[in-house]
């Protein structure tokens, strides 16, 4: 501690007499606050909570950690790796637009560049993370003026980036995850060209095959780094909404509406739509419904905003998966439903601030 | 009678902080000077009835002024005035009588005209004895009596609410209040009031964690069908007129405005106890109990004081000697003033003194830590899971100022159900029009929980007043907010007298 603290003064006194140096300030400012927190003080009123921003953005991370342990298992070490990437190039961008518009780096991108990786298939090359992370950045989140301001999911806008620069990579190759002993902590990744297969729900759209509710919860299927291991992600969400940093609405409107929605497609057309429990276990949902969907800048913050954004969700992603060429259709629902989100926050607005 | 208990929507309950004032009361010792605002409390500033030089007693009248809306104001203890002069009291000048003490004894004159058989006392001599003990002037709309001390008059009562809610982090201790004989009297003062406001029914709302009390006030109530006893949850703001009003009358409040301006008196529980000793005993109301609170302090207890007692006799002495900066606040740590000039006198309002530790340290890694005696609105901290901890409180802002993410934390612990990140946005990017007064804006009660929830360290409450004092300045009416909905009374005299 006090070693840190020496060393961040040292730093302070390097940059003040280099004119270049300088302009890195930013950093060294962030690093700063990390470690120390703040000597502030209230005004009015005397007393705060403890909670800041930091720790809000900590326990989105806490809530990843059993999917991405369970990542690393199943996928093997390389998952660190695209983790590094996406956090270095993520934070690069950050760091560059904090300098030039001379404000402090914001703790917002901690989970971006977490929930990236995690949405990613396994193969998927190092530069093509850098290349997604970079561009969900700068045009997911600072093109709209930075944390807060943002309309969209920057983790999604680079996913969808790539599915649609890149369709061969991002949607053809799925590995076999690894399974029983020590699964992928041993081994950088499976080897690629060995086993390909497909994801449950592509199963499920070309041959008919229904994968088993017990794989999908454990994992044991093919899929993006960190939706496969759906009790870890259970488990992740329901313990950020107990602990109030995610509203319950908008998960259970949309975890609801998948699942009942789908008993209504499936009488009509039943060769294009699975059954609801089969929906809600399969695809990036669940990681969608507890992490995504409900990232507070770009969700609804009225209450009745959350209940319709969800099931709109729910609606989306089950016509997407249903009716369109795509088998997955939780990432363009969210950043459909982003779109609509002022709209809905307005209209909500306009009905409980109607004046007789 | 008894009714269920009762909430409202939004709020937070400060739970178990550290610090809280024991059911114990020593007396201060009778100070060498005292120095009177000539305004206390619900009332106009009185003109002076003496001069330097004037030899007073302790309880006689010094002040008053039969014209405007206001009640006596009398010297506290026996002496000379020494001065009058105007002094700066909490950002308003007041004129101020100075009295050097020549007998420091503890006896007070009693009024004439009272008796412990008040029954057979005229109203107007009860009220008359009300007045002149100067209890009229106590909570935010006064008594109201003949004399001109509230806005209405006592026939107009439709509703008289005495709480007990005690919904603060740091609350005067309601066992004290009423321990003993105290319960008797404060019986004793409910029903004198009850007799010069004879159209009112009178609601008692205590907090529900007191049992005992409760129990007892059932027990003498039964009988009585103008009387009910209302259980209450410590949320707060439960103790503001804005939430006690709703909640128990099931009325909307007009925001800014007073509730008398409906028909209801909103008193706290000193303010009956004072009716009572002002008409069966004759004591005009020149001693105060305040509670001590906070961590600051060596003891946390509740001390008996004269009007007028500088700040300096009081808090300097009880203060940790520990070299630690301290700050002191006065009644309410989220709306509270700070008592930075200790040079300044109490008056009749201040009921607790509150010191906690001015913290500027940085913390190695504090968003890191499980935070066992850590209270946050977020259940993010080990402090919530274990509701038995004493929480502990200081200045410190714990963590930086951020963009706000829209957590919605602000919204959903909002008293008065308005959007405070909303209109935050709003006021800061300059966009003051009709907009922000169609989100109710004018409705906010500046209770602080906004800027005391917020993640982001957003100061809310700031923005909020800034909107209100930029949405005036432009020429909105915020009365055309309230007065379509409202048959308000006493209004043109409410607008006489500055918002308390």
């Amino acid at each position: 501690m006090q070693f840190i603290k020496s060393a961040i003064e040292g730093l302070y006194g390097l940059i003040e007499k280099n004119k270049y140096l300088n302009k890195l300030k930013p950093v060294l400012l962030a690093t700063d606050e990390f470690f120390f927190g703040t000597d502030k003080v209230t005004t009015l009123p005397h007393i705060v909570g403890y909670i800041d921003i930091k720790r809000f953005m900590s326990f989105v991370i806490v809530g990843l950690i059993p999917a991405t342990l369970a990542a690393i298992y199943f996928w093997g070490l390389r998952v660190i790796a695209i983790i590094m990437v996406s956090y270095i190039f993520g934070g690069l961008v950050e760091v560059a637009f904090a300098i030039t518009r001379k404000k402090e780096i914001h703790e917002g991108f901690l989970v971006t560049g977490l929930i990236f990786p995690l949405i990613l298939p396994p193969g998927v090359p190092l530069w093509v993370v850098a290349v997604g992370i970079i561009f969900g950045v700068i045009f997911g989140k600072e093109a709209f003026g930075g944390t807060g301001r943002n309309i969209f999911n920057p983790a999604i806008v680079g996913r969808i980036f790539l599915t649609i620069a890149f369709p061969n990579i991002m949607t053809v190759h799925w590995q076999q995850p690894f399974m029983g002993g020590w699964g992928g902590f041993l081994h950088y990744q499976n080897s690629i060209d060995a086993i390909t297969t497909a994801t449950p729900l592509a199963l499920f759209k070309n041959q008919g095959i229904v994968t088993s509710s017990m794989a999908l919860l454990l994992g044991q299927s093919a899929g993006c780094i960190g939706e496969t291991f759906r009790i870890g992600i259970i488990a992740g969400g329901l313990f950020l909404i107990l602990t109030k940093i995610v509203d319950w609405r908008l998960p259970f409107a949309y975890l609801g509406t998948v699942i009942v929605f789908p008993f209504l497609s499936n009488h009509l057309l039943h060769t294009h739509f699975a059954l609801g429990p089969f929906q809600m276990l399969t695809g990036g949902l669940l990681l969608g419904a507890f992490f995504m969907a409900t990232d507070p800048v770009t969700s609804p913050f009225t209450k009745p905003g959350r209940w319709i954004a969800g099931i709109l969700l729910g609606v989306l992603t089950i016509l997407i998966r249903g009716l369109s060429g795509y088998a997955e259709g939780v990432m363009f629902s969210i950043l459909l439903v982003n779109v609509f989100t002022p709209l809905i926050d307005t209209i909500v607005l306009k009905v409980r601030y109607k004046k007789t | 009678m008894l009714k269920t208990l009762r909430t409202f929507k939004g709020g937070y309950r400060f739970e178990n902080y550290s610090g809280q004032p024991s059911p114990t009361v020593v007396d201060n010792p009778i100070p060498s000077q005292v120095i009177i605002p000539l305004k206390q409390g619900f009332s106009t500033e009185v003109k002076p009835l003496v001069k330097k030089g004037t030899v007073v007693f302790a309880g006689q009248i010094i002040a008053k002024d039969e014209k405007s809306i206001s009640s006596p104001v009398h010297a506290s203890v026996n002496g000379v005035v020494e001065d009058i002069r105007r002094i700066n009291y909490f950002k308003r000048e007041i004129t101020m009588v100075v009295i050097r003490t020549n007998n420091d004894s503890r006896e007070i004159p009693r009024l004439p005209g009272h008796t412990s058989e008040w029954g057979k006392l005229t109203n107007e001599n009860i009220e008359e004895l009300i007045y002149l003990s100067g209890v009229s002037s106590l909570d935010r709309e006064g008594i109201p009596t003949r004399f001109k001390s509230s806005i209405i008059s006592p026939e107009d009562v439709k509703h008289l609410i005495i709480h007990g809610v005690g919904s603060e982090p740091y609350n005067i201790s309601l066992d004290l209040l009423l321990e003993g004989k105290n319960f008797l009297h404060f019986f004793e003062g409910v029903k004198i009031l009850k007799r010069i406001m004879p159209n009112c029914k009178v609601h008692l709302a205590i907090n529900a964690h007191k049992r005992k009390i409760i129990e007892q006030l059932v027990k003498l109530s039964s009988e009585l069908e103008w009387l009910d006893v209302y259980p209450l949850e410590p949320k707060y703001p439960q103790g503001y007129d804005e939430m006690l009003v709703p909640t128990i009358l099931n009325q909307k409040f007009p925001y800014g405005y007073s509730a008398a301006n409906i028909g209801v008196v909103v008193l706290n529980i000193q303010a009956v106890l004072g009716v009572y000793e002002a008409v069966v005993e004759g004591k005009p109301f020149i001693e105060r109990i305040i509670a001590l609170c906070g961590t600051s302090l060596k003891e946390n207890i509740h001390v008996k004081v004269r009007v007028g007692t500088l700040l300096s006799e009081i808090i300097p002495p009880r203060l940790k000697t520990d070299q630690q900066p301290t700050r002191v606040v006065l009644n309410s740590l989220l709306t509270g003033f700070e008592l930075n000039d200790l040079n300044l006198p109490i008056d009749r309002t201040f009921s607790q003194i509150i010191a906690i530790p001015e913290n500027k340290t940085r913390e190695f890694l504090s968003f890191l830590k499980l935070g066992r005696r850590r209270d946050s609105y977020s259940r993010t901290f080990l402090a919530k899971l274990l509701p038995t901890v004493k929480k502990l409180v200081d200045t410190n802002q714990h963590g930086e100022e951020r963009p706000c993410i829209s957590c919605s934390y602000c919204e959903e612990v909002c008293p008065v159900r308005i959007i405070p990140h909303l209109l935050s946005k709003y006021v800061k990017r300059g966009l003051i029009d009709e907009t922000l007064m169609n989100y109710d804006i004018f409705n906010c009660i500046e209770c602080g929980l906004c800027s005391f929830v917020c993640p982001s360290k957003i100061p809310l409450l700031k923005h909020m007043k800034e909107g209100h004092e930029k949405l005036i300045m432009q020429g909105c009416d915020r009365t055309q907010c309230i007065l379509p909905y409202f048959n308000l009374k006493g209004i043109e005299e409410y607008r006489g007298v500055t918002k308390l």
